[in-house]
């Protein structure tokens, strides 16, 4: 994995072979923000900063992590549950897993700094299951913080003590959604839960939980050792700080960069990542994870990287999980491959999502076979349109989203398959030298 | 199963109390890298260890890809096939692989030394194509890497 | 007390309630697969949608809070639209095969369908299949085709019944309900009212299965005589009109089913499977003739004699039936209350197997009406305490009496419904009619009375028992 160009807020940090070990992490101060937060700060001042840096859920949603914090009630008698998000499940999307290798004490003295904030004795990492050297690293750090006594004893001379346990997932997208999270976190199914009420009112066991993901927390260290103006002197004032975004598909240098909003889209692609290979164009772009619309090669040239100008094309940053797909690749395929997927993780609780997503699987599949008709295309629309905003967690949107996106801007490619029985490219998904 | 219970009680001391339910998946987990798969009386012992429905322990090992109910091949290869693998070539690396042992996805070996799975996005997009073998990430895979790791097995197995 | 509106309507909800609680508590109708009143939240089917005023998109009522001046409507074009495509969504996958569904004509898919959507399928796709005829248990069939995983089944395993027994596995389109391999849904008391509470027809009762069209059948309404508790229920039998001469003709006079019949106070909408196994219980052979020292009289002439009888005691003791309805009992007090010496009788102790008692239902006294028996006669008897030794006649009424009890030199007269080949003990004996037979009322252990209505007529021989007490104290020709 290529080494991200440069580390703001992540705390400068440079990837190293022993990044990931205590005595690293402590070399390059860390482990002081903690300190600064229980020597200096109320729980309520630590969530006052978070509140005032404007930093928003890099999971996807774009939640201000300070409004999350900010409804639960430290005065409520009850037990409060903080959990990393680690279920990094959303196809295009392996940044997390840079965090979770590379800089696990950085999550894990972020973790402590929130859980203060919140005052819990108790929070989790929920990994997703098929993570191997993460868990790894992340479980051997917190061998190492227990043994310095980060956890599991009053810290500093305080009474906050904080326990802290590394839940592993067994495969299921949807436990990347934070309701589902938590229903597998009590050993169950993850079935995403209906709001009302909200996680930080009834979560984890219906205790008040914070759930957020492992980059927005990792952020938090670096907001309370350098401030909430440090932080804002990055990115643009809607997407302040920076933020990971991972690049794959048709890239020359694929990899995790950390980036500033604001800066254009075009650079970032072609100066930094090195452009498509063989010299191709830029047919389309997934900026945010596969549940973000798509953005065509022209619409990149005049966009910048942040969710206030992705959204004058109908997208968003999601989870900075970008797949980068050249011209010539049969975009019929590749919405077969999203719509499988999709089919695939669906968990069967609500009608939209359950009935539509085979549907939509059944209908691609068909039209990839040859047997496709010319209302299939309004069939998929119309599908999609059912389950925007009808379904308990956003899964069902966001394959709609996924679906409408390609329909949108490449409906002439299916046109002509349905008509012609075959793709008008080869069919292949993958970049070749000619064509 | 019985072999487990001094390591899950210690799991359990780390959960906050009433949290038995939770330890549903770390035991299944442990219990499926211990045998290579849950068994019938895996599942029993859990529900009396834990004192959980048993109906909740097996929605759990249906619902979730990475439990099993059978063994599988001795070195068990997941490849994804998800976007950024299948824009760098998975789909053809499956069907190599396929090829190359004589399975489809799903199946094993008849000598019971290989199975083929496919499975979704690895947050190995960066490093695609990508295929897993026996928990393990291989990354920036092609047919070369595969058939090497393949024959390393066979002759493995052969000795 | 929120006031919200509902479709222009004001309504006083209370705090806590949600939209759908308040409309159902208003009257009003908002289609609901998941939603059970007695059940917990799922918000899965989708369908109870519903508006609020001033936004652009639907909501499901269901999870919605009601708060003050909430505007929600519920027959919007964007709520209709919607809960369209749901239908056609929930019909996706299922099968439509009605007509020879068990369920259909009571289904709310059907009836949703009609009412809400109405057109044929858009889909051009093979349906996914799943098991048909699954045993769920020796009781209950699951065709999982059908099901539209609603959960209800589920939740009420979890938080009604307690077996926590069923569950879904797998997911997606492929979820399935199964019940647990360890057999806990087979061991449910309650596991029958899956079938009643299944909105399509999925869950089918396996005693049930392709005996009658629904609309074949019309409810009585009635009470389950198995224990204290007295469930409300709904006996079904075949409607007057659809009697038919060609059909076996026990067929006519039979009960096909028994449903709970939502009594807050007693049952609220479910009731144990003893009671779904009543048409066995009432199908018992019966007593069919009167006797007079074990040989066949007419009734006419056992009454007379059994008049005699009494009218020469001297101290007779009466032993009556905790299974007779209140009205039996107030006739029984009328005419021989004074006369005799009154203690009440247990009809019937637990079978073998039978759940003996639990916190939810089921009650350890296995008789309908003991509590109303005991507020006119107070003493109950001991079967294991001998009767007074000074008694000269014994009048037992109902079954489970045991004639050695009976005092050396004492004549018995026993009132029964059902055969037993120790009738002939009596000196008189006298059929009566069972309660499918006659209306009346039982009290239950809390005291709360439930009525029953006649089903059927008597047999010829049987007598009520309600009438017969005032002739067996009356003296043939004696001043009134």
């Amino acid at each position: 994995m290529n080494a991200p160009e440069r580390r703001n807020l992540l705390m400068t940090f440079e990837v190293t072979p022993t990044s990931h070990l205590l005595a690293d992490y402590r070399a390059r101060g860390g482990y002081a923000a903690v300190e600064k937060a229980l020597a200096t700060m109320t729980p309520g001042q630590v969530t006052a900063e978070v509140t005032a840096s404007g930093i928003q859920g890099r999971g996807g949603a774009n939640f201000p992590a300070g409004r999350k914090w900010g409804v639960v009630n430290l005065t409520d008698g009850q037990p409060h549950y903080l959990c990393a998000n680690a279920d990094e499940g959303e196809p295009g999307t392996f940044k997390d897993r840079w965090i979770l290798e590379n800089a696990p004490h950085l999550l894990l003295e972020s973790m402590l700094v929130a859980a203060y904030a919140l005052q819990v004795r108790h929070a989790f990492i929920y990994i997703r299951g098929e993570f191997d050297l993460p868990y790894h690293r992340i479980a051997g750090a917190l061998d190492e913080a227990y043994a310095a006594g980060y956890f599991g004893k009053p810290l500093f001379g305080t009474d906050f003590t904080c326990d802290l346990i590394v839940y592993r997932g067994a495969g299921s997208y949807v436990c990347g959604e934070a309701s589902g999270l938590l229903s597998s976190l009590e050993g169950k199914r993850g079935y995403p839960r209906n709001r009302p009420p909200r996680l930080t009112v009834r979560g984890l066991y219906q205790r008040p939980t914070v759930v957020n993901n492992v980059e927005t927390l990792s952020n938090i260290a670096g907001i309370i050792m350098d401030g909430a103006a440090a932080f804002k002197a990055f990115g643009t004032r809607k997407s302040p700080g920076t933020r990971l975004v991972s690049i794959s598909g048709h890239i020359v240098k694929p990899g995790v960069y950390e980036v500033e909003p604001g800066r254009p889209f075009r650079e970032f692609i072609f100066d930094t990542c090195g452009g498509v290979p063989h010299g191709r164009n830029v047919k389309a772009i997934i900026p945010g994870g596969i549940s973000t619309k798509v953005v065509t090669g022209e619409e990149v040239d005049r966009i910048t990287l942040d969710n206030e100008s992705l959204a004058t094309v109908g997208s968003g940053m999601g989870s900075g999980g970008m797949v980068v797909i050249a011209e010539g690749t049969c975009m019929v395929r590749l919405l077969q491959v999203l719509l499988r997927f999709y089919h695939h993780e669906s968990c069967g609780q609500c009608t939209p999502c359950r009935e539509g997503m085979g549907w939509m699987h059944r209908i691609i599949d068909r039209i990839v076979e040859g047997r496709g008709a010319p209302q299939d295309i309004e069939q998929l629309k119309k599908i999609s349109a059912w389950n925007d905003g009808n379904t308990i967690c956003g899964m069902g949107d966001a394959a709609g989203y996924a679906a409408l996106g390609i329909l949108a801007k490449f409906g002439d490619e299916f046109d002509y398959y349905i008509e012609h029985k075959r793709s008008r490219h080869d069919g292949n998904l993958e970049c070749r030298a000619s064509t | 199963m019985k072999h487990l219970i001094a390591e899950f009680d210690a799991l359990r001391a780390r959960f906050p109390e009433g949290f038995a339910s939770s330890m549903v998946l770390p035991c299944l987990r442990r219990i499926q890298e211990d045998r290579g798969y849950v068994a019938d009386e895996d599942i029993a012992g859990l529900v009396e260890y834990l004192g959980v429905p048993r109906i909740q322990v097996e929605e759990v090992l249906s619902f979730y890809g990475q439990f099993r109910r059978a063994p599988v091949g001795r070195c068990h290869i997941e490849a994804c096939r998800n976007i950024s693998c299948s824009l760098l070539g998975a789909e053809r690396l499956i069907e190599h692989l396929s090829a190359k042992l004589g399975i489809r996805p799903g199946e094993t070996t008849a000598d019971g030394e290989f199975s083929l799975a496919t499975v979704e996005c690895m947050a190995s997009c960066g490093t695609a194509p990508m295929v897993v073998v026996n928990g393990k990430y291989l990354e920036s895979m092609d047919a070369a890497k595969v058939d090497a790791l393949i024959d390393a097995n066979r002759a493995r197995a052969a000795e | 007390m929120p006031r919200i509106h509902i479709d222009g309507r004001p309504i006083d909800a209370e705090a806590g309630q949600t939209v759908m609680q308040a409309a159902v508590a208003a009257g009003i109708e908002i289609p609901a697969f998941c939603w059970h009143p007695e059940l917990s939240v799922s918000g899965s089917c989708r369908v109870c949608a519903v508006q609020v005023e001033g936004r652009s998109w639907v909501e499901i009522s269901c999870n919605m809070p009601v708060a003050e001046d909430l505007k929600v409507l519920t027959d919007t074009d964007l709520v209709r639209a919607y809960r369209k495509s749901i239908l056609e969504l929930t019909t996706l996958n299922h099968p439509v095969d009605c007509g020879i569904c068990d369920k259909s004509g009571e289904c709310m898919l059907q009836d949703y369908h009609y009412r809400h959507n109405g057109a044929p399928s858009t889909s051009r796709d093979v349906k996914v299949h799943a098991t048909k005829f699954h045993r769920l248990s020796e009781r209950v069939t699951l065709d999982n085709e059908r099901c539209i995983l609603c959960s209800r089944c589920v939740r009420f395993t979890h938080e009604i019944s307690r077996s926590k027994s069923l569950g879904i596995v797998n997911r997606g389109d492929h979820s399935l309900v199964r019940a647990s391999e360890d057999g806990a849904f087979e061991r449910d008391a309650y596991s029958d009212n899956v079938v009643d509470i299944c909105p399509v027809g999925a869950l089918l009762a396996t005693s049930f299965m392709y005996k009658s069209r629904v609309w074949y059948l019309k409810p009585t309404a009635s009470v389950c005589p198995g224990c204290a508790r007295g469930c409300n229920v709904d006996l079904w039998h075949r409607r007057d009109e659809w009697k038919l001469r060609a059909l076996d003709p026990p067929k006519n006079v039979a009960i096909e089913r028994v449903t709970p019949r939502d009594n807050p106070a007693v049952n609220g909408p479910w009731t144990c499977n003893w009671a779904r196994d009543l048409p066995g219980f009432l199908a018992r052979p019966r007593a069919e003739h009167a006797m007079f020292n074990g040989a066949p009289v007419a009734t006419d002439a056992a009454i007379d004699a059994a008049r005699d009888l009494l009218d020469s005691a001297k101290r007779p003791l009466a032993l009556v039936s905790s299974s007779a309805s209140n009205e039996e009992l107030e006739a029984f007090a009328a005419a021989l209350g004074a006369r005799c010496r009154v203690r009440v009788k247990g009809d019937r102790v637990a079978a073998p197997g039978e759940v003996i008692e639990d916190d939810i239902l089921i009650r350890a006294d296995k008789n309908a009406n003991t509590a109303g028996a005991r507020m006119r006669f107070p003493t109950l008897d001991d079967p294991a305490t001998p009767l007074p030794a000074d008694t000269d006649l014994v009048l037992a009424w109902g079954e489970g009496f045991d004639p050695s009890r009976l005092p050396g030199g004492a004549r018995l007269v026993w009132l029964d419904a059902w055969r037993d080949s120790r009738h002939g003990a009596a000196a008189v004996f006298i059929p009566l009619s069972i309660m499918t037979e006659r209306a009346g009322s039982f009290t239950n252990f809390e005291g709360v009375a439930s009525r029953f209505e006649a089903c059927f007529p008597k047999p010829a021989g049987a007598a009520h028992a309600e009438e017969l007490f005032a002739l067996l104290a009356v003296r043939e020709g004696a001043p009134a």
